[in-house]
C-alpha cells in the first residue's frame, strides 16, 4: 500500500508536468503563426539573393496589433492578413492579399473591424472572423460593408454608397420618425433606431423587414410600404450605419465628405451668387465662376477661399472662415458648376412665397419630418392597416375639419389617442396617435394644423352639388 | 565538502529520517509541516472516512492563490478594460486560457468540495463535542468561499458576469430595513457599474482572501488542538463498552487536579500552570496501537490527494475552457437571466416568494448550519443513534440540491419551467 501510494504520487507528479508541456505546446503553436511563416515564404520567394531570402525567413513570429483610441478599439487581424497594405501583394492569396482601393483609409490608422466587422482581439479565424458564440458582430457579408462608410460619413453623400443617401432620404420622407425616435427626436410605437446597427441585427433580416415586416417579426405593428428591393437595401444600409458609437475626433472629422453636393448645397447657403456668376448667369460684381477651376490650380483656389485679400490685395470679397472640407467641396462644385446650377440657385431665391404659404410649407415640413406621413400618408390619405382599430386602418386626415375644431385637432397631436376598437374585446390596436407636446413646440404643432386646414376637402359642398 | 555539509545543517537541524526521533523532528521542527502531528492515527486517515475533501479543499484554494496572482497581472478592473483584458488572455497571453481556466474550474471545484466536506463531517458527526466550535468556523469558510465565487464571478465583464451579480445582489436586496443598503453598499450605487467592479475586485483579491487565510488558519488550529481528525464511525467504542483507559489525565471519577496557590518566590514552567484534564479525545489502547509516524504515512497521503487535484484541474483547463459572453450591456437583459449556480437555489425560491426566497431561506440555513452543534446535544456519534439528525440534514441536502437543479436546467425566459432538452426559439430577444 505504502510503495503504491509512492508509486502514484510520482505517476500524478509527472502526469501534471506532462500537462503542464501539453499547455504550453498549445499556447505555442496558434494558427497565426503558421499563417506567418506561409507569408514569410511568399516574401522570401519574391526576394533576389539568398541572404535577404535568408533574413526574411528569419524573421520572429509576432503578433501585429493596431491600437484604435479613437475608434475603442484594438485590431489584430494583420496579424494574419500581413499583406493587406503591401500593393506587391495585389495577386497573394488569402489571407495575404493586398486590399484596394482604401484610398485614405489605411488599415493602420483605421483598424479592419470598422468597416468590415468582426473581433478584432481575437488571434484566430473563427473569432477573428466573429462566427463564434457570444460574438455578435461577426464580418459583415460583401454586400454590406458599404454601409459601415456612414458610421463616420453620417452627412451628405458618400462617393459609391447611393444607399446610405437614399436610405437616409427614405427615412426622413416616409415618416419613420412616426414611430421611431432617431437621435432623440421621433414617436415611441416603434423601437428607438438611434443605434440600430449596433444592436448586430443580421443584414439580411432588416431587408426582409423592410420588405415585409411580419415575415421575420411576427405581430409587428410595422406597416407595410411597399418598398422596393433597392429602397430596402438602402434603408438596411442606413440602419447599418447607425451605431450612435463615439468615433473620436480624428475619424468624425469628417461626417461630410467634401463633394459637389456638399459644396452647391454651401455655395447656394452662402449666397455665392448675390456677387458671382456661372456662364453669365447671377450678379456682375465678381468674376465668372465657370471654368475657374481650369484658370487656377485647387491650391490657389483654396487660399483665395481662405483669405481674398491675401491673393488680390484690396478684394471686396469676404472672409468666409470655411473649414477646409467645406472649401474642398466649394472647388469640387466649381468644378461641375454650370449656368444652369446657378439658373436653379436663383430662381429658388427668387421666388416670391406669402408669409402664411411660408407657414403651410413649414408645417407641411413637419408633417413629414416627424414622420406623421408614415402612417397618415404623403398625401394625408392614411389607409395603413391597424386592426382593431374602427374602420381597420389609420384615418385620412382630408376630412377632419368636418368633425373637429382646429382647436380639438391640436389637442390631439398634443396629447395622443387611442383609437376606438371595432370590438371593445379583442386586442388593442397595434397603432396609435402618440403624444407629441413633449417633442414639438406649439408652435410646429400650430403649423401642421395649419397645414391640414389647407388640404381640407370640403366634402360638404361637394354633397350639396 | 564540509562547508557543504554546514549549509545543509544550518538549513535542516533534524536527526536522519531513518530514526523516529528525526521523524518526529521533521514535523516539530518545520514551521509549515508543524501544524501536523508529529505522530497520526492510521484509521483517522482512511479515504473513506473522509475522502480527503478537507485536504482538496484546501488545495484547490492554493491554485486559486497562485493563479489568481497570476491572473492579477494581467487584469484591469475598471470596465471595457476588464472584459478586453479577458478577450487578451484567451487571444495572447501565453497560457492565458489555461489559466482563467484553472481559476475558474477551481472555485467551482471549491464551492462544491467545501459544501461536500460540510456533509461529510456531519455525517460522520465530527461537529460534536470538542469540535463544535470548529464547525461554526466552518460555515464561516463556507459564506467566504460563496463570497469568493461572487465577487470573482462579475470581474470577467461579460453579460454572464454582469447579469448573475445584477440578480444575485438582488436577492440579496430583499432583507428588510437592511436589504437595500446592504446591496448599495456592496455595488457603489443603485446599479453594477464601474463603482461595484472595483469594490468585486477588492473584496475578491484582498478583503475575502485575508479573511479566509485568518479563518483557516483557526479551523486548522482547532483541528489540531480538538484532537486531530475524528475518529472513523466504524472505529467508534461499541455504546456500552468498559470504561475507557484514559492517558495522561485523572479517571473520571477522581477529583479534578487542584492547582496548588502560587508562590511569589518561584518561577513556574508552562506544563506547571496548565492543570487539569486534557481535551483530546480519550484514547483507547487499540487506537495507541494504531498510531504512526506522520512521516511518510500521513505525508503521501496528502502528497497524492494534492495531485489528484492539481492534475485533476488541470486537465479540465486543457480541455474545457473557461466560458466568456459578450461585453456586459445593462440594456440588454438576457431572459432569463441568472445567479450563479450555487444561488439558483435561492433564486428559485424567490420567484416563488422574494420575502422566502431573499431573506427567510438564507437567513434561516445560516442560522440553523451555524447552531447544529450546539442544537444537536445526542453526544453519540454512531449514525444508529442520531437517524433524526441524519434524516433532517439529508432533507436539507436535497432541497438544495433540487432547487439548485431546477433553477439551473429547468428554467426558461420569463422563468418558466422548461425541460433542459426543449430548445427555445428566440427567447433572449
Amino acid at each position: 500500500m505504502e510503495r503504491r501510494l509512492q508509486q502514484t504520487f510520482f505517476a500524478l507528479s509527472i502526469l501534471a508536468l506532462a500537462l503542464i508541456v501539453a499547455a504550453a505546446w498549445q499556447a505555442n503553436t496558434p494558427s497565426w503563426k503558421t499563417f506567418q511563416h506561409n507569408y514569410l515564404q511568399l516574401e522570401a520567394q519574391a526576394e533576389p539573393n539568398a541572404i535577404t531570402k535568408a533574413a526574411v525567413l528569419a524573421t520572429p513570429p509576432e503578433i501585429h496589433q493596431v491600437m484604435l483610441t479613437g475608434l475603442q478599439r484594438v485590431d489584430r487581424c494583420t496579424t494574419c492578413h500581413l499583406g493587406v497594405e503591401d500593393p506587391t501583394m495585389k495577386d497573394a492569396p488569402e489571407p495575404f492579399r493586398y486590399h484596394q482601393g482604401l484610398g485614405p483609409h489605411i488599415p493602420s490608422k483605421f483598424g479592419c473591424t470598422i468597416c468590415h466587422g468582426g473581433q478584432g482581439l481575437a488571434t484566430d479565424t473563427a473569432g477573428a472572423h466573429g462566427n463564434v458564440e457570444f460574438w455578435p458582430n461577426p464580418l459583415l457579408a460583401k454586400d454590406y460593408i458599404r454601409a459601415s462608410c456612414g458610421r463616420c460619413h453620417k452627412e451628405g453623400e458618400v462617393p459609391g454608397v447611393p444607399e446610405l443617401t437614399e436610405g437616409r432620404h427614405l427615412f426622413e420622407t416616409q415618416g419613420c420618425r412616426g414611430c421611431h425616435k432617431l437621435n432623440g427626436v421621433g414617436g415611441s410605437i416603434g423601437p428607438d433606431l438611434t443605434s440600430e446597427g449596433a444592436n448586430h441585427r443580421a443584414p439580411e433580416w432588416l431587408e426582409k423587414h423592410f420588405l415585409t415586416p411580419n415575415a421575420v417579426s411576427a405581430g409587428s405593428a410595422m406597416p407595410n410600404f411597399h418598398f422596393t428591393k433597392d429602397q430596402a437595401r438602402a434603408l438596411t444600409y442606413y440602419m447599418l450605419s447607425l451605431t450612435s458609437e463615439d468615433m473620436g475626433s480624428f475619424y468624425s472629422s469628417v461626417r461630410l465628405i467634401p463633394g459637389p453636393v456638399y459644396g452647391r448645397q454651401l455655395f447656394d447657403e452662402k449666397n455665392c451668387i448675390a456677387c458671382h456668376n456661372i456662364g453669365g448667369v447671377g450678379a456682375k460684381t465678381g468674376p465668372d465662376l465657370l471654368g475657374v477651376t481650369g484658370k487656377h490650380s485647387p491650391e490657389w483656389l483654396d487660399e483665395q477661399l481662405v483669405n481674398p485679400e491675401l491673393v488680390y490685395p484690396g478684394s471686396s470679397m469676404p472672409v468666409y472662415d470655411l473649414d477646409v472640407n467645406s472649401r474642398k467641396a466649394l472647388i469640387a462644385f466649381l468644378t461641375t458648376a454650370t449656368a444652369e446650377d446657378a439658373q436653379l440657385i436663383l430662381s429658388k431665391k427668387t421666388r416670391s412665397l406669402t408669409p402664411a404659404d411660408i407657414a403651410i410649407e413649414a408645417g407641411k415640413q413637419d408633417f413629414a419630418r416627424f414622420g406623421c406621413v408614415g402612417c397618415h400618408g404623403t398625401e394625408l390619405q392614411g389607409g395603413v392597416p391597424n386592426p382593431n382599430a374602427q374602420g381597420g386602418e389609420v384615418p385620412s386626415l382630408l376630412h377632419v375639419s368636418d368633425d373637429y375644431t382646429k382647436d380639438e385637432v391640436i389637442a390631439v397631436i398634443r396629447n395622443g389617442r387611442v383609437p376606438p376598437m371595432d370590438n371593445p374585446a379583442g386586442a388593442a390596436p397595434p397603432l396609435y396617435m402618440p403624444a407629441w407636446k413633449h417633442v414639438l413646440s406649439d408652435e410646429d404643432i400650430n403649423r401642421i394644423a395649419d397645414y391640414l386646414w389647407s388640404k381640407q376637402q370640403k366634402k360638404a359642398s361637394a354633397d350639396a352639388w | 565538502m564540509n562547508l557543504f555539509r554546514e549549509i545543509w545543517q544550518s538549513i535542516v537541524r533534524r536527526d536522519p529520517l531513518s530514526t523516529d526521533k528525526g521523524k518526529s523532528e521533521l514535523v516539530f521542527l518545520n514551521v509549515w509541516l508543524h501544524i501536523h502531528p508529529a505522530k497520526v492515527k492510521k484509521e483517522n486517515m482512511k479515504f473513506r472516512h473522509s475522502f480527503y475533501l478537507g485536504f482538496i479543499t484546501f488545495f484547490l484554494f492554493l491554485i486559486l492563490v497562485t493563479t489568481g496572482i497570476v491572473l492579477m497581472v494581467y487584469y484591469r478592473p475598471f470596465p471595457p478594460q476588464a472584459y478586453q483584458d479577458m478577450k487578451d488572455l484567451e487571444f495572447v497571453v501565453f497560457m492565458g486560457p489555461f489559466l482563467r481556466g484553472m481559476h475558474r474550474w477551481a472555485a467551482h471545484g471549491m464551492v462544491v468540495c467545501v459544501f461536500l466536506h460540510m456533509c461529510r463531517v456531519f455525517y460522520t458527526g465530527s461537529y460534536k463535542k470538542p469540535r463544535q466550535f470548529n464547525w461554526v468556523v466552518g460555515v464561516f469558510l463556507f459564506l467566504l468561499t460563496l463570497g469568493l465565487s461572487f465577487t470573482g464571478y462579475l470581474l470577467p465583464w461579460d453579460q454572464l458576469a454582469y447579469w448573475a451579480i445584477t440578480v444575485g445582489s438582488n436577492i440579496g436586496s430583499y432583507a428588510p430595513l437592511v436589504g437595500g443598503q446592504l446591496r448599495e453598499w456592496l455595488l457603489g450605487g443603485h446599479s453594477v457599474g464601474e463603482a461595484a467592479l472595483v469594490r468585486f475586485y477588492v473584496l475578491h483579491v484582498a478583503v475575502l482572501p485575508a479573511a479566509m487565510i485568518l479563518f483557516t488558519i483557526v479551523h486548522f488550529w482547532r483541528v489540531r488542538k480538538d484532537g486531530g481528525l475524528s475518529r472513523p464511525i466504524w472505529k467508534l467504542a461499541p455504546p456500552k463498552a468498559a470504561p475507557l483507559v484514559t492517558i495522561g489525565a485523572p479517571a473520571a471519577s477522581a477529583a479534578p487536579l487542584k492547582a496548588s496557590a502560587a508562590s511569589s518566590t518561584k518561577t513556574y514552567g508552562l506544563m506547571e500552570v496548565v492543570t487539569g484534564k486534557p481535551i483530546f479525545e480519550t484514547i483507547t489502547p487499540e487506537e495507541e496501537e494504531d498510531t504512526v509516524f506522520s512521516y511518510p504515512y500521513a505525508f503521501v497521503r496528502e502528497a497524492v490527494a494534492l495531485m489528484v487535484t492539481v492534475t485533476g484541474i488541470m486537465m479540465m483547463s486543457l480541455f474545457f475552457h473557461a466560458p466568456l459572453e459578450e461585453l456586459a450591456n445593462p440594456a440588454k437583459t438576457p431572459n432569463p437571466a441568472k445567479a450563479p449556480w450555487y444561488f439558483l437555489g435561492l433564486q428559485e425560491l424567490v420567484s416563488h416568494s422574494a420575502m422566502l426566497g431573499g431573506v427567510v431561506a438564507p437567513a434561516l440555513m445560516v442560522l440553523a448550519l451555524l447552531a447544529i452543534p450546539y442544537i444537536d446535544r445526542n453526544p453519540s456519534r454512531r449514525p444508529s443513534d442520531r437517524k433524526w439528525a441524519i434524516w433532517l440534514f439529508t432533507l436539507f441536502v436535497v432541497i438544495n440540491l433540487v432547487l439548485i437543479v431546477v433553477g439551473t436546467f429547468f428554467r426558461g425566459p420569463g422563468w418558466a419551467l422548461v425541460p433542459p432538452w426543449v430548445h427555445v426559439v428566440g427567447g433572449a430577444e
